[in-house]
């Protein structure tokens, strides 16, 4: 069967690119430090396929059809549009239809129906975190939509029995795949409205905290309290918590944290240990 | 509620050819979307503050990256939002 070998989450603030010329040099440090340290646990993992949890930025989905959840089941996936991305590696991306099937498959017979997409295209999102760790060489990729862009957004619990999900389709898959996820997004920020560029930092370490207590429930109950108001971006800690699904809320390893004024973002790296279980 | 031709004017603008299009002349392109008046009007006066409740905030600043105002202009503009979002609580 698959093995699950590693599961990790970065933030992917556009800046981090976009801006990348114009930050400090300890800016600049300070990310790449804890990118190169999430890239070498990536890498030393040897995953063959990588399942990426990101939101789409109004890349694939508008308001006409709009879903919670979507699994890209293609042969391959689009690089990122966004123009300050054309210097991203991969044009196009492989995927890894076989699994991706599979986890919709299981996904049906645990209560959930995500959709599915034979062409997605990868955003920022995707391709920031995959590009600033020097994930190499690239696995196969199986990205999964989780919105949180427009409300509604799925609950947190929801969002962990996901990860749950994924966790499980990935151990009753045939074969010798070597499974890994990464969740991209969080922590505080907020884009686009009246709190622009606030990060709310105490939220952000409790929060951190929070996961690496495993303690379930008042991680929920602390996201279902406070993530709202701290900032529309922050919504992104969804694919955090689904990733901490994935783990079973076990082995929660922060790299770094750091609040980047300067890229509007509460930028978090972390890894579970928790995959051994399988 | 979103607006869904303005919430469709800003998605499609962040096709870089659209958007050049848009820079050379935004009459033309508002032209094809059936904008409520006042809502056309706030798009060509730059006008965040009539924008920023009828979009997602996303999209908001995609716009206003493709209009090309400055990033500190945005923000001042956006964050003076909340000023007035107060001001008009507290009365």
């Amino acid at each position: 069967m698959a093995e699950l070998v590693g599961i990790y989450a970065a933030s992917h603030g556009p800046l981090i690119v976009r801006k990348w010329n114009a930050l400090s040099a300890e800016c600049r440090h300070t990310i790449d430090t804890a990118f190169n340290e999430l890239g070498r646990r990536i890498n030393a993992a040897r995953a063959d396929v990588l399942i990426v949890i990101s939101p789409d930025h109004w890349v694939n989905f508008f308001i006409d059809n709009l879903p919670a959840i979507c699994v890209g089941v293609g042969e391959t996936h689009d690089g990122p549009p966004e123009p300050w991305l054309a210097e991203f590696p991969h044009k196009q991306m492989v995927g890894h239809a076989p699994l991706a099937q599979h986890i919709v498959e299981h996904a049906f017979t645990r209560g959930f129906e995500p959709s599915i997409s034979y062409k997605l295209a990868l955003d920022h999102g995707f391709c920031v975190p995959l590009w600033k760790a020097g994930v190499a060489p690239m696995p196969a990729i199986v990205p999964v939509v989780l919105n949180t862009v427009e409300p509604p957004f799925p609950s947190v619990r929801r969002c962990f029995e996901w990860g749950t999900v994924l966790r499980d389709a990935i151990a009753g898959f045939a074969g010798n795949t070597r499974v890994a996820i990464l969740a991209s997004g969080g922590l505080s920020h907020s884009i686009g409205e009246a709190t622009m560029g606030a990060i709310d930092e105490a939220f952000d370490r409790e929060c951190l905290q929070h996961f690496a207590s495993g303690d379930r429930d008042t991680l929920f109950d602390f996201l279902d309290q406070r993530m709202a108001a701290a900032g529309n971006g922050t919504a992104e800690v969804r694919n955090w918590v689904a990733a901490h699904g994935a783990a079973t809320a076990c082995g929660f390893d922060l790299i770094h944290y750091s609040a980047i004024a300067d890229v509007y973002v509460g930028c978090g790296f972390a890894s579970w240990n928790a995959f051994k279980k399988i | 509620m979103r607006d869904y031709w303005l919430s469709k004017l800003f998605f499609d603008l962040q096709n870089p050819a659209a958007a050049a299009e848009y820079r050379t002349g935004p009459e033309a392109v508002l032209a094809r979307y059936p904008l409520k008046p006042e809502v056309r009007a706030a798009v060509l006066a730059n006008d965040v503050a009539a924008l920023a409740p009828l979009v997602n905030p996303y999209l908001l600043r995609f716009y206003f990256l493709v209009a090309n105002m400055p990033e500190e202009e945005f923000v001042r503009q956006i964050r003076a939002t909340a000023r007035a979002t107060g001001e008009r609580q507290h009365g």
